[in-house]
Formats: structure tokens, sequence, C-alpha cells
């Protein structure tokens, strides 16, 4: 039947087409109904998530563009060992390299009995330095595993600690770097392709997708490190003539809102953070300036007299009789010096710090509902909105409030029975010096993103608690109390006004009767303030007569403007 | 091929060597076609994966200039750091100021 040369032909030709069909036909099938399943397995088989390198977090630069905070480039070494890697003979060598002990390195490297897993993974170091890694490279030890990585590095040490912060591993922290976290800070990125053996992608993966992680946005804050670093040894100076516990020194530009400088002590290093954690010194990351209140004492007399001359209820011409006591709701207020001082006026009010004259404009001058008003308008009780983590609101009591007490009107005229925070006070006698508009206090004065765009960091008003004429006329009070009374905090040749304050401290029942906190806030020069300096003294422990503001803060604060005239090329003018 | 067997298919001969050099033509030109399109996507694939490594190259070269470059801007912070400046302005004889004053000289 097959004899015939063309039947033979035939049906080799028709087995031929039907291979052929069969072979299309499995084509088909796995190109195309199969398709989607053979696809995932493949992905299965090839492909692993693998992380991108690690993105360098965003500086943080000063005023000026020196570097605060940068990233130091480190590798973090590893081991992925397998149960016949040898280990023994490269841990004296490798332990010198790492400077770790051997017998634990020698621990780290070995299968507990416990253990039944095929391989074992160990840290074996921690922010390496590139000349170390190039000897562990050396050694070429398959099981070891090296990943660059970055280490923040402050170049100034501990200055501007406060302010500056740190964020730990779990992206906590404090200061302007855990407020901004979200912008500094890329999170490692997870990507599937098809990867090497060693965990990385192949060159057609890093073709397909760039490999190189884009870095955070970098901050330029509005701190001048010239000017902080002066204002930090002057700090530390005074806490040693005063043997003060504590203390603190802002200094902004009140017609911006810029913190210029700002420091706290006690303070720490950030980079040393872990440390401090381990040895419960947690506490020392709280920043005093927006995070600890205290009850400001005189200086607070400042808003009273705002809100009295505000309101058109007081002028400089406004008397009163002080007897030297006044009580009101339960309440018995004696001037510090437990003296009548007779007829007195706004300026004398001020500049004898007169307790009697500031419960006088509360209680019977400008009442609860006013005096409050003003309070909540100066923005006492409430967040600044400071770009730094953490930060207090304060307490006010309110009329309305539960706990409300009707001598709270005249306790907290002269400062007392309320709580703020130096920034706060800052803030709000900054609005004094500009005209009574008050400017947001901000830290951030540029975002630079990684491509160099930037956003520059509006200022912005808060408000205006008082009117211009009203700042004006209390400026001027301000300026003649301490021209009269308070030598000692003027400087020569330019005009400044200010307002000390002595403040008990709260205790448990009562005040502490051994301890206050001496403060000072002060502008100029006049009549344009381009400088407000806060300085506050926690419990200085010198002879009780000589521990008022007056004689601790105002001569800090004389020789801080001083200085920051001359630092901030404005010149005299007289 | 036999004479006999050439014999017997004499008739169709002449017509079935046509066809057959029309289907070896073919033939022909799909294999030259077929190793054209192979060599194309070989010579695609081979210049892709090239490419691929000269941009995986890029890539790490990139990073690793960019860990130098912090490293150098680290470097230049620690040096003109207020510290360090200190210390050599000192070593260099200066001293720090103790009482400064804003010194407004008069027009010339």
């Amino acid at each position: 039947m097959l004899r015939d040369p063309e039947s033979r032909l035939r049906l080799i030709a028709l087995l031929l087409i039907a291979l052929l069909l069969l072979i299309v036909g499995q084509l088909v099938r796995l190109q195309l109904f199969e398709h989607p399943r053979y696809v995932v397995e493949a992905k299965q088989m090839l492909e692993r998530q693998y992380s991108l390198p690690a993105a360098p977090m965003g500086k943080v630069l000063d005023r000026n563009g020196a570097l605060l905070v940068g990233n130091l480039p480190v590798f973090e070494v590893d081991a992925y060992l397998e149960r016949d890697d040898e280990t023994a003979t490269v841990i004296p060598e490798l332990a010198v390299v790492l400077n770790r002990p051997e017998l634990e390195l020698q621990a780290a490297l070995t299968f507990q009995e416990s253990y039944t897993g095929t391989h074992l993974w160990a840290p074996l170091a921690r922010d390496v330095t590139s000349d170390t890694v190039k000897q562990v490279r050396a050694m070429d030890l398959p099981w070891v595993t090296i990943t660059p990585t970055w280490k923040r590095y402050y170049a100034e040490g501990a200055l501007a600690s406060h302010v500056l912060g740190f964020v730990n591993v779990e992206g906590y922290g404090y200061g302007v770097q855990a407020y901004q976290w979200r912008l500094l800070y890329t999170p490692p990125e997870l990507s599937a392709g098809v990867i090497s053996g060693q965990n990385k992608p192949l060159p057609e993966e890093v073709a397909r997708r760039s490999n190189t992680p884009a870095p955070g946005v970098t901050l330029r804050l509005t701190l001048d490190r010239t000017i902080q670093a002066y204002i930090e040894g002057e700090l530390d100076k005074a806490l040693l003539e005063y043997k003060a516990e504590a203390g603190t020194i802002i200094v902004m530009n009140p017609q911006t809102g810029e913190i210029l400088a700002m420091v706290s002590r006690p303070a720490y290093e950030p980079t040393r953070y872990a440390d401090y954690a381990l040895t419960n010194q947690v506490g020392l990351f709280v920043d005093p300036a927006i995070s600890k209140t205290y009850e400001p004492g005189s200086v607070f007399k400042l808003i009273p007299a705002a809100a009295a001359l505000d309101s058109g209820l007081v002028d400089t011409n406004w008397t009163y009789e002080d007897t030297g006591v006044l009580e009101y709701g339960g309440v018995v207020v004696r001037n510090s010096d437990r003296s009548a001082h007779g007829v007195q006026n706004l300026e004398g009010l001020l500049a004898r710090s007169l307790n009697v004259g500031a419960a006088t404009l509360t209680t019977r001058v400008l009442g609860a509902e006013r005096f409050y008003k003003f309070v909540t308008a100066f923005g006492f009780g409430q967040l600044t909105h400071i770009e730094l983590a953490n930060e207090a609101q304060g307490l006010v009591h309110m009329p309305e409030d539960w706990d409300w007490q009707d001598g709270f009107l005249a306790t907290n005229s002269f400062g007392q029975g309320i709580a703020v925070t130096p920034l706060q006070m800052a803030t709000a006698v900054a609005a004094i010096a500009n005209d009574g508009v008050m400017m947001r206090p901000h830290i951030v004065a540029e975002r630079i993103s990684p491509d160099g765009n930037s956003v520059k960091i509006e200022q912005t008003p808060l408000g205006q608690p008082i009117s211009a004429e009203a700042a004006q006329t209390l400026t001027e009070l301000m300026a003649r109390g301490i021209e009269t009374r308070m030598k000692q905090a003027t400087v020569p040749g330019y005009r400044i006004a200010g307002k000390s304050g002595t403040a008990q401290i709260p205790v448990s029942g009562g005040y502490d009767p051994n301890h206050v906190i001496a403060s000072f806030v002060g502008f100029g020069p006049l009549p344009d303030p381009q400088v407000l300096i806060l300085v506050k003294l926690d419990r200085p422990a010198i002879d009780p007569q000589l521990r008022w503001g007056s004689q601790t803060a105002a001569p800090l604060f004389q020789r801080i403007a001083a200085r920051l005239f001359v630092l901030l090329h404005i010149p005299p003018a007289e | 091929m036999s004479v006999t067997w050439q014999k017997r298919t004499h008739g169709v001969q002449r017509h079935k060597e046509t066809f057959d050099r029309a289907l070896a033509r073919v033939f022909l030109g799909g294999v030259i076609v077929v190793t054209l399109l192979g060599s194309l996507y070989l010579a695609f694939v081979a210049t892709n994966t090239r490419l691929s490594g000269q941009v995986w190259q890029m890539e790490e070269g990139i990073a690793e200039w960019r860990r130098q470059n912090e490293a150098l801007t680290v470097e230049i912070a620690r040096l003109s750091s207020i510290p360090v400046l200190q210390q050599r302005s000192i070593a260099l004889g200066y001293a720090p100021a103790a009482n400064v004053h804003y010194l407004v000289l008069p027009e010339p």
C-alpha cells in the first residue's frame, strides 16, 4: 500500500504536519491559555524581593548654609553562614579587624545545639568605616555580607542639641529632626525582580528601574551657628557664676519670628542618645525651651499692662494708690519688697515690678473676661507650632474651667498660677516689640529638595493681640523702666526695652521657699527692634538677696545683647 | 535514485523539480528570514545586556560618588566647625575677644 513513493511522501508529510500542529497547539496552550500561570511560576523561581540601597537622610544647615547635621557613609557587616562554612580559623583575625572580643564573635558565629536551621544570620558590626570594610573584603570570606548605610553626623558636636534633636531606630525622637522626619528620611525601598546570588538585582533589573535612592529633603534653619555657640558659652558661664541648675536663652527676630539661637541646659550629645537611654537619662532629651513650663513671674506683668493700654482703660497718666497689699478672691497680694509705694503710674508699676499694681490692673481695671481674652490672644495656653517635636502648650486657668478660683485673676497678673513655656513668653513679648503683630516662631527657613528646588518658609503672623499704639507705648514704658531702675540691662549706644522676673517655683502644697526662677526678656535696639532675647536661670543658688532676675538674668541679657548687636552688624544709634 | 524509478516517474519529473525548487527557495528564504530575525534578536539582547551592565556600573558609580561626596561634606564641616576653628585660631596666636564694640568710623 505504501510502496508508492508518493504515498510514502504524503504519509511522512502528514505525520510532519500532525507533529507540527501538535507543537503549534502546545505553543498556543503554553503562550496563550496557560501564560499567566507560567509567568507566576517563573517569577516565583527567578524573582525575589530585594531592598534598594539606603538613601542618605536630608541634611540640616544653619541660616548661612553651614552643615549642622550630615551623613557619614558607614557599613553594616553581617554573617550568613551555612553549617559547613569554616569560621574558626578566621575568627581571631576578624575579631581584631572588627574590634570585637574573640569569644563574643565566636559565640555569634556558632550554630547553637537547639538550632536546627541550615543557615545562620548574625550581625557582626555596625557603623563600620570604609577602611575596616577594605580589611574585611581582603579576607575574602564568602559568608560575610557588607551593606552600605549611613550614620547621622553632628558637625558641631553638642551645639544646639535640643533644637537639632535626633530620631531613634523606631522613628521617635526630639527636636527639628523628629518634627520633620518624614521629609528628612526616605524609608528603605523594597522592590521585586531577578536577583543575583548575593541578593542584589541583576543589571537588567537595574536598567529597568533606577537603583539610586532619592535622598531626603535638606532643611536650612533660621539658627545662626555663631550666635548659637556664643549664647551657649554665655549660658554655661552664667550657670557657673550663679550656681544655677538649669537655664534657657532664646534669641529671636521679633519682626519675622525667626529663632536665631535657642539653648537650654542641661543638654546632651545627640550622637550618644542610646547611651543616655541605657542609663535612664531620657529626661535630658526634653527641651525646656518648648516642652517644660514654668511660672513666668513678673515678666508676665507686661500682659495686663498691654491689655489695659490696648483696651483704652489706662494710659501713661493713669495712677493707682499702692498700699502694698491687695486682697482679692481670698488671695492676699503683696509687693516683692513687702512695701507700699504710694501713688504709682504704669511706668512705676513696671519699673518697680509691683505685684499690687499688676493685680490692680486685672482685678479693678480689666476684669477676668477681658484679661483672659488678651492672655489667649498672646498665645498662652496654646501651641506656637514651631517646627520642633514635643512642644507643650502650657496651662492657663480660665473663668469657665471647673477648677477656676477667683484668686487666679490676681495671681496671674504677676505671673503666678499660670504655666508657660519660655518660647511662648518670648513670642508674646515679641508681639509688643513688633507693633502688636505676633509672628509665628519658626526654626526652618527653607526646605531644599534633592533636585535643588527650594521652598522658603513664609513668615506667618499669628495675630495682632494689641494695637501698634499700645505696643509702642508699652515699649516706651519698658525702655524707661530699665533706663531708670535697671542700668545693668542697658547697652551703651543702643536703646533697649525689657522686663525682669523672679518667679517662685510651685511644689506640692505651695511654693518652694528656697528656690526661684530668674528671668529677663528684652528687645532692641529701639525704635526698630531686630533682636529679642529671653534669659531664664533656674534655681540660682547664690545669696538670696542677689538672685533676682534683675541681678542675674539682666546682666546676662546685657552681655548677650551687646555682642549680638555687633554680630548682626547693627550700628549704635547714639 | 535508480534509473528505473526515473523512467517510471519521467512524466511528472519536470513539474516536480520545478515545485521542489520553488519549495527549496521558500524554505531557504524562510531560513534566511528566521536567521536574520534571530540574529537581530540576539544582537538586541546582547546590546541590551551590555547597556544594562553599563547602567548598573553607572548606578554603582553614582552610589559610590555620592558616598564619597557625603564623606567629603562631613569632613569639610568637621574642619570648619567652631571648635576646630577655635583651636586653630588659638594655635595661631589669636585670643577670644572679651569686650567687643561696634565702631562707627566717620566718612572719609
